[in-house]
């Protein structure tokens, strides 16, 4: 197979398409799930996300897939595998059980990721690999899920799936365009991916512009991130700079925050409802398989729509659409703090003009009235002064 | 301004600055010499660092094979060694960045040629600059022909200011530099600006001169009466008056004014003022006296209409906008202050910019192979690239001889163990993490935190991860 694809094409494809990346982080928080159950089962939800995924590798050879799993209580990679060894020992972490941690080196060596798929003669290679190697370690996932971990949290680690997904995206993207020392470099100072290239010479940008296009799909079904706030506007800033979309397809739930991620990345945001669900699959191929390239000629769905950018208080994870700034560390709170400290950096905040009441049109007209009937007798009592913004 | 306060700021912005005094000079008795005079010092603040750069590259240099490797992670490393203890910073930041465009910047000595190379820098930090510091207004000025030159006025746009300078390429070098009247201009552009921000002034000076109209030394008194902090970044040698500036605009603290040793130096120097810098005591006493800290802000989601409707802050007709969330005015554009109600608007993701900066994440500890073969990771939580084998017990002892010459802050093993979460990263990804993200993979990924479990217990697993 590979020696096919090695043959004259490879050459036409490189002046042409740059591959393009795609990771898809699947929410598998099984409570959610379990309120889907009759429009849309994770098996099913699984099973045309393969299809999905299979069209993606089909449209460039070179397009590459991964896929992470953000569970209950950890995120995990579902595709590609981890090799044996540190996964055994995550496990265990998970189950509390820390000590066997030592693990064998002949073990990680001789498996190295989960067993290769039976051959099938029908059916593309690629295809039958990483539907082998996706399935497995989602069962393995859902086996290894206690009760007792599900009933701890409800929440779904969407940042850390995020940040899981952006550190394989960064590792990636250096490694393919037979990445010079300089552009390895280039991106820990910051401006280098977001077009920053340019300080290094108008050259290295165009080459930058041949590597791997990167893009971030979330399949989401829980609600309420208000918790991971921080970590996921990290993540968002992050895709910001690197320019890579996050994707959105809402399957339930409501999240103020992935919507702003999309948002702010210039990525698509959908929200299935009950009835709309049942086309999951032509959802994703019809909005979603287009990659960065494409998107430019195309004019993508949820575009048009509000965005809620309300934010999330620091003191009770509320949502708020009006808050209280500490000017000195920018924290949001949802109420006046009751001993003026802010309760981030501990500074001692005075209220200000809190409660006082808004300039409103009349006070300006009493100083206009004064500044022209200067002379005037009846002038009204002016020893207030103008008010001070 | 505040005499008393030397001890302190001094304190303070070492914590602030450390990449640079920490190999520059660690010279305890400067403190004293600092605030009255810079004459008495050895040896200026750039040929310390240049011999110190030299003196790191003598004494790493065992066996080229094993330290290059190591070389280069200690180089990203020490990058990433910074201040993770939150300082409370100037988050909404004034600054005005002064370009010299004066015959000196034709010299060919920071290649290609001093101006286009500011040029280039120069973009890269106003990216960097609303990268770290959203909510902050720039203006960038010139000095060229004895005056001062506006180039693109105070505005929170970066892209205004990168045309701007980008425009800059075409106009030759010309005349002499002014720091009075840049100093002048900048105050004037600085006057209107809130009390609760930060007022700065950033020169990027090429030119051994400066030809002034007046008494310089009156411009600095009235800079230091409006609470300016100057910082000069010099491209040739160090000049008194300089010193002098940026000590007395910054209460007798005198590493606001560095000298470039070579293009790398500059640009390092330049990129380290988009931090947000240090509030000194004295400022803050300042800022209690003037502004309520704690300020009303709304969130406003942004609509879109079917028809246009006039916006409340230019009545122009607009199809959609942000909604105020107190009064329900449209503004047509964010950060905005509500034309109605007064209320400050701003989008959340504008704040959020600026948390990794309120919570740093810590950093990560090198990890021994008795740690590595303890925890048997074999590949990078984060990107899965797959770490060096670990050498079994008995190699140990002969590999300890290869792996002491590895420069310090290289990890032996290629591994860097987040404390909180226990799991094990590249280099990649340390610095990835540090730089870009500012989130642990590893603490994000997991509700169960061994580090942290093992500190609420009060278990010795710090200590212990320290050890190792």
């Amino acid at each position: 197979m590979n020696i096919v694809d090695a043959t004259d094409r490879t050459e036409k494809l490189d002046e042409g398409e740059a591959p393009s990346l795609l990771t898809i982080i699947l929410d598998t928080n099984p409570h959610a799930w379990a309120l889907l159950t009759e429009s849309l089962s994770l098996s099913k939800a699984v099973a045309n996300l393969l299809v999905f995924i299979n069209a993606h590798i089909a449209i460039n050879h070179a397009n590459r897939i991964a896929v992470i799993a953000s569970h209950a209580e950890r995120a995990e990679w579902l595709f590609p595998a981890l090799a044996r060894s540190q996964k055994d020992s995550h496990a265990n972490g998970v189950h509390g059980d820390g000590e066997d941690m030592e693990m064998q080196d002949g073990e990680a060596a001789d498996s190295d990721g989960p067993s290769l798929p039976r051959d099938d003669a029908n059916k593309y290679r690629p295809f039958a690999y990483i539907e082998h190697v996706l399935l497995s370690n989602l069962r393995r996932l859902m086996e290894s899920t206690t009760a007792d971990a599900l009933s701890s949290t409800p929440a779904t680690m969407i940042a850390g799936a995020l940040t899981l997904a952006l550190t394989y995206i960064s590792k990636q993207t250096q490694a393919l365009p037979s990445a010079t020392t300089s552009a390895q470099f280039n991106y820990s100072d910051a401006t280098a991916v977001a077009g920053g290239n340019e300080m290094s010479g108008d050259g290295a940008k165009s080459q930058a512009s041949m590597g791997l296009s990167s893009r971030i799909l979330i399949l989401s079904v829980s609600g309420d991130l208000a918790s991971q706030y921080i970590p996921i506007m990290n993540s968002i800033f992050a895709c910001q700079r690197l320019t890579i979309p996050i994707d959105i397809l809402k399957l339930a739930g409501d999240t103020v925050f992935l919507q702003q991620a999309a948002d702010a990345t210039g990525g698509i945001y959908m929200a299935l409802d009950n009835n709309s669900r049942a086309g999951f699959l032509q959802y994703l191929m019809f909005a979603y398989l287009a990659d960065q390239a494409a998107r430019d000629h195309l004019i993508m769905p949820g575009e048009g729509e509000g965005v809620d950018f309300r934010a999330a208080c620091f003191c009770h994870r509320r949502i708020v659409d009006i808050g209280f700034v500490c000017s000195i560390c920018l924290s949001i709170f949802c109420e006046p703090l009751q001993d003026n400290l802010c309760l981030t950096c501990g500074s001692h905040l005075s209220m200000g003009n809190y409660g006082q009441k808004p300039v409103v049109v009349p006070k300006r007209k009493k100083k206009k009235r004064r500044a022209l009937a200067d002379g005037g007798a009846d002038t009204p009592a002016s020893d207030r002064g103008t008010p001070a913004p | 301004m505040a005499d008393s306060d030397h001890e302190y700021s001094e304190q303070g912005s070492d914590d602030d600055i450390p990449t640079r005094n920490g190999t520059g000079r660690a010279g305890a008795p400067r403190g004293r010499a600092m605030a009255s005079r810079p004459k008495g010092r050895a040896q200026a603040k750039w040929e310390a660092a240049a011999s110190s750069n030299w003196e790191l590259h003598e004494g790493a240099d065992g066996s080229i094979e094993g330290v290059l490797g190591g070389l280069e992670e200690a180089g990203k490393r020490k990058r990433l060694l910074k201040d993770t203890t939150p300082l409370q910073r100037g988050i909404i930041r004034h600054t005005l960045l002064i370009l010299d465009l004066s015959i000196a910047m034709i010299e060919k000595d920071l290649r290609p040629t001093r101006h286009l190379l500011t040029i280039n820098y120069t973009v890269g930090f106003i990216r960097e600059f609303f990268e770290q510091n959203p909510i902050s207004q720039l203006g960038i000025l010139g000095m060229r022909d004895g005056i001062a030159i506006r180039v693109s006025d105070m505005s929170g746009n970066p892209n205004d200011h990168i045309n701007a300078v980008k425009a800059l390429r075409g106009m030759d070098p010309k005349g002499s530099p002014s720091l009075q009247n840049a100093l002048e201009m900048a105050r004037a552009a600085l006057y209107h600006t809130p009390s609760h921000g930060t007022r700065e002034v950033v020169i990027v000076l090429g030119a051994l001169l400066t030809s002034d109209p007046g008494d310089i030394h009156d411009t600095i008194k009235s800079c230091i009466k409006d609470r300016i902090r100057v910082s000069i970044i010099g491209l040739a040698a160090q000049m008194h008056i300089c010193a002098e500036i940026c000590r007395k605009t910054n209460a007798g603290d005198e590493n606001s004014y560095n000298v470039a040793v070579d293009e790398v130096d500059y640009r390092e120097l330049l990129m380290s003022i988009t931090t947000p810098p240090v509030v000194r005591s004295t400022d803050t006493e300042a800022q209690r006296r003037n502004q309520a800290a704690l300020l009303m802000m709304g969130f406003p989601s942004r609509i879109v209409e079917e028809k246009p409707t006039l916006c409340a802050c230019h009545g122009n007709l607009t199809r959609g906008g942000y909604l105020c969330s107190r009064c329900k005015a449209k503004v047509c554009n964010l950060p905005a202050t509500c034309p109605t109600c007064d209320l400050t608007l701003i989008l959340s993701t504008h704040l959020a910019r600026s948390y990794h900066h309120l919570f740093p994440l810590r950093n990560w500890v090198e990890v021994s192979w008795a740690r590595a073969r303890q925890k048997g990771s074999t590949q990078c939580y984060g990107c899965l690239a797959p770490f060096p084998h670990v050498p079994a017990a008995e190699e140990r002892s002969e590999h300890n001889g290869t792996r002491a010459k590895r420069a310090e802050g290289a990890s032996e093993s290629s591994r860097y163990e987040c404390e909180t979460c226990q799991n094990h990263f590249c280099i990649d990804c340390d610095v990835f993490s540090h730089e870009v993200v500012h989130n642990c993979p590893g603490c994000q990924s997991s509700a169960h935190l061994p580090g942290a479990e093992e500190e609420a217990n009060g278990v010795e697993g710090e200590s212990d991860a320290m050890a190792t």
